[in-house]
């Protein structure tokens, strides 16, 4: 390598990457590729999901010399690394990192860009692009990954000379986690990776971009006419979105709500944010939410939702969502004011810092009879659902028992990864979360396959937390592969299969809303159990409701990964339901 | 103003944005109409008065005020966009250019520059063996009157370019995008 002189420039290199015998000193010119691995350092990470490839490999050469620093998890596809590094951002709070190659493996890793844009997930995905020489001549694996990945990156950035690495990584990271999070692009040319630098390393975290400046603290007059709104209502009921728990406002939303007495209800993302035995946590909105917290949001006269979207899955029929009630919105995205439902007084900021702001503006209180309400109906929903499910006495085991089961003998501690579909409808209506940041789910996206990958992503990014993930049978076959990146990590993720042999959630709409014209939801299942041994994971089938309880025993003692799969009713269906387009006063029970 | 597209219905908006002067930013910008199927009626891109700020210029049609408010809050989402602005077309001057190639075979019917000039404020500024070319600015109907003109005497070439606008408002850029640090726009 060729040396440098030393111009005397003040370096603010990350500690982490001083210390590395490896890193190249101060003087020293290093190329492309160092150059990502030091500013990977220098932002303090100390694990990619990855998948290496022709247009990445002098990167993946570069992280050899790393390996002592940088935990590489090789996973089995590239889509496997997105969820993954999901699942660690969304446990470990930090930002998801991803390596992959030019071509299919940047267009496999879309579907996981998707996901987090819409989940709001904190990640940076380092891609290999063909020699910038080559570009748009359709090299070998060349496809346009700025193109396709533009509406679902919150920032996404082409790389073409070695020396704008540390400043773009820099803005990379800054992006994917400050203001409302979200997933970030680098596409590296083969060429930069390759070629050195003209000038010494020196990395600058970024913390402020001119063009780009989210707003954590609220403007005063917005905190004033929320809180005048708060302090006037009647029936108020609080909306508990994915942004409490991204801020980590969870002691915040205790506090203020104990307060005002006022009671809340959970997004399927805010779930876990507040205990489910807390007094006033009234249950989950939305499609399969409560019955009364669905049936009463017609009916408050206020609705303070704090760092939710009002998702269609939420809200239902809009313009027969909420119409009585006032709204505060409060969101660190201002864009998503006024989107799907009107707010009266928005509060652009973070949950946390609205919150603790908001506190000593509103009054105490408490809502004993409107709390009531809730109440009436929780008991309406717990005799003709919750409990014939929980006391069934059905040939074949209800996923419902399954989950409390799991829920019972865990305390309410662990973490929850649920894939899509009924099942993961199952695991939000039945698992009791106690503890803030247990819940797992591809929310926004609905993306089936997500569960494997991020659970072990989820496992990986805060060990010291027991990780069990619920997956249907067709989930499980989307991802499978991953088996093999949890076997050779040896992480005990726990995994249960709810089996049915029906892709659940399409058949009960095909029941419902077709006339019961099962169109191609019916699965002739390998054995997974044999399957998962393969991968070299132990496993086995409970097939009895009276095994059950041993089975989750067995499950929960492995210190090792361990696949639990549970033959379950058929043809069982998620009540309540608010069916597409009806309103959300309209849920059904049966 | 009256619609530019004959299917098209609704009020004309002139959105206004500001962005950092990057490659790819017009897709950025692009996709964000496209995926709401918004089409489109004029866009223009220049450098600002402020070196490395880009300024572009798009009309839209749209029947509901709402969405086209929600459109600019998207925009203004993009990381490398400054600042994003729409105008309804009172709050704004606003101009295009025009520009037509007329023949001037022998036999045609001799142009009358004056009336070219004087009227319709329009101006030959090419001079070819057997065309010229005029240059006309203004609105879309002094554009069309003039197009109406002219037509008669047998159009080769016809070229519109998108609208120019700057607001009406006594604020200057700078009073949004200040030198050094500036209020976040909402």
């Amino acid at each position: 390598m060729e040396l440098k002189e030393n111009l005397g420039v003040s370096t603010s290199l990350h500690s982490d990457s001083q210390n590395t015998t490896v890193a190249a000193s101060e003087t020293e010119l290093i190329n492309g590729s160092h150059a990502v691995m030091r500013s990977l350092l220098a932002e303090g990470v100390d694990t990619i999901f990855g998948y290496p490839g022709g247009a990445i490999m002098p990167v993946y050469d570069a992280l050899y010399d790393y390996q002592d620093q940088l935990n590489h998890i090789l996973v089995r596809h590239e889509q496997g690394a997105g969820h993954a590094a999901e699942g660690y951002a969304r446990m470990s709070g930090k930002v998801g990192v991803c390596l992959v190659t030019s071509g299919p493996g940047a267009t496999n890793l879309v579907t996981a860009i998707a996901d987090a844009i819409i989940d709001s997930t904190p990640m940076v995905c380092v891609i290999g692009q063909v020699a910038k020489h080559l570009l748009g001549t359709d090299a070998f694996q060349e496809t346009d990954v700025m193109g396709v990945t533009m509406p679902i990156t919150k920032w996404n950035y082409q790389v073409t000379s070695a020396d704008e690495i540390p400043e773009v990584m820099a803005k990379a990271f800054y992006i994917a986690k400050s203001g409302r999070p979200g997933p970030v692009l680098i596409d590296i040319t083969k060429s930069a990776q390759i070629e050195m630098m003209t000038k010494p390393f020196v990395y600058k975290p970024c913390t402020s971009m001119v063009s780009y400046r989210p707003r954590l603290v609220p403007k005063q007059e917005q905190l004033e006419k929320a809180a005048e709104l708060i302090n006037a209502a009647k029936k108020p009921f609080l909306f508990v979105g994915h942004g409490v728990k991204i801020s980590g406002a969870e002691k915040a939303l205790e506090a203020f709500l104990e307060k005002t007495g006022i009671p809340c209800a959970s997004t399927l993302l805010g779930l876990s944010s507040i205990a489910v035995d807390h007094p006033l946590y009234m249950g989950w909105l939305g499609m399969h939410g409560n019955y009364g917290t669905n049936v009463l949001t017609n009916e408050c006269d206020l609705i303070i939702g704090v760092g939710l979207r009002f998702d269609d899955r939420v809200t239902g029929d809009v313009s027969r969502y909420a119409k009585q009630a006032k709204i505060v919105h409060v969101d660190i995205d201002p864009s998503e004011i006024d989107k799907v439902v009107k707010a009266d007084a928005p509060v652009i900021g973070d949950a946390r810092v609205v919150l603790e702001m908001l506190l000593p503006l509103v009054k105490e209180g408490s809502h004993s009879e409107w709390i009531a309400e809730f109440d009436k109906y929780a008991q309406m929903e717990d005799a003709q659902i919750t409990q014939p499910e929980l006391a069934a006495t059905s040939e074949k085991i209800k996923m419902a028992e399954v989950v409390r089961s799991l829920s019972d003998k865990t305390k309410g501690q662990a973490v929850i990864v649920a894939d899509v579909g009924q099942h993961q409808m199952m695991a939000a209506r039945y698992y009791q979360f106690k503890r803030p940041n247990s819940f797992i789910t591809s929310g926004g996206l609905g993306t089936m396959g997500f569960a494997l990958p991020a659970a072990f992503g989820a496992k990986v990014g805060d060990p010291s937390r027991d990780v069990y993930t619920f997956i249907g049978d067709g989930c499980f076959q989307m991802t499978i592969q991953e088996l093999g990146t949890i076997a050779q990590s040896k992480l005990p993720v726990k995994i249960i299969i709810l089996n049915n042999n029906f892709l659940g959630m399409v058949r009960q709409w095909q029941q419902l809303f077709h006339q019961k014209r099962y169109s191609f939801v019916e699965l002739e299942n390998p054995d997974f159990i044999a399957i998962s041994k393969g991968f070299g994971i132990d496993g086995h089938r409970c097939t009895k409701r009276e095994e059950l309880s041993d089975s989750l025993d067995q499950l929960i003692a492995s210190d090792k990964p361990y696949v639990l799969e549970v033959l379950v009713e058929k043809e069982e269906n998620v009540f309540p339901m608010v069916p597409a387009g009806a309103c959300v006063s309209d849920i059904r029970l049966k | 103003m009256s619609n530019t597209s004959p299917t098209a219905a609704g009020t004309l908006y002139t959105i206004c944005v500001f962005t950092e002067n990057t490659i790819g930013l017009l897709n950025k910008i692009t996709i964000l109409f496209s995926r709401r199927r918004i089409n489109i009626e004029s866009l223009t891109v220049s450098e600002s008065e402020r070196k490395g700020v880009s300024r572009f210029t798009i009309v839209i049609h749209h029947t509901s005020r709402e969405e086209v408010e929600k459109l600019v809050r998207q925009i203004r989402k993009i990381i490398e966009v400054l600042a994003v602005f729409g105008y309804l077309n009172e709050e704004i001057a606003y101009n295009e250019i025009a520009m037509f190639k007329i023949s001037t075979l022998s036999g045609a019917k001799p142009l009358d520059v004056e009336v070219i000039n004087k009227i319709y404020k329009a101006w030959v500024v090419y001079w070819g063996l057997d065309y010229v070319v005029i240059e006309k600015t203004g609105t879309l109907e002094e554009i069309f009157d003039f197009f109406n003109y002219i037509k008669p005497y047998g159009i080769l070439e016809f070229v519109r370019s998108g609208r120019v606008a700057v607001s009406k408002s006594s604020k200057s850029l700078s009073d949004y995008l200040p030198e050094t640090e500036w209020e976040y726009y909402l």
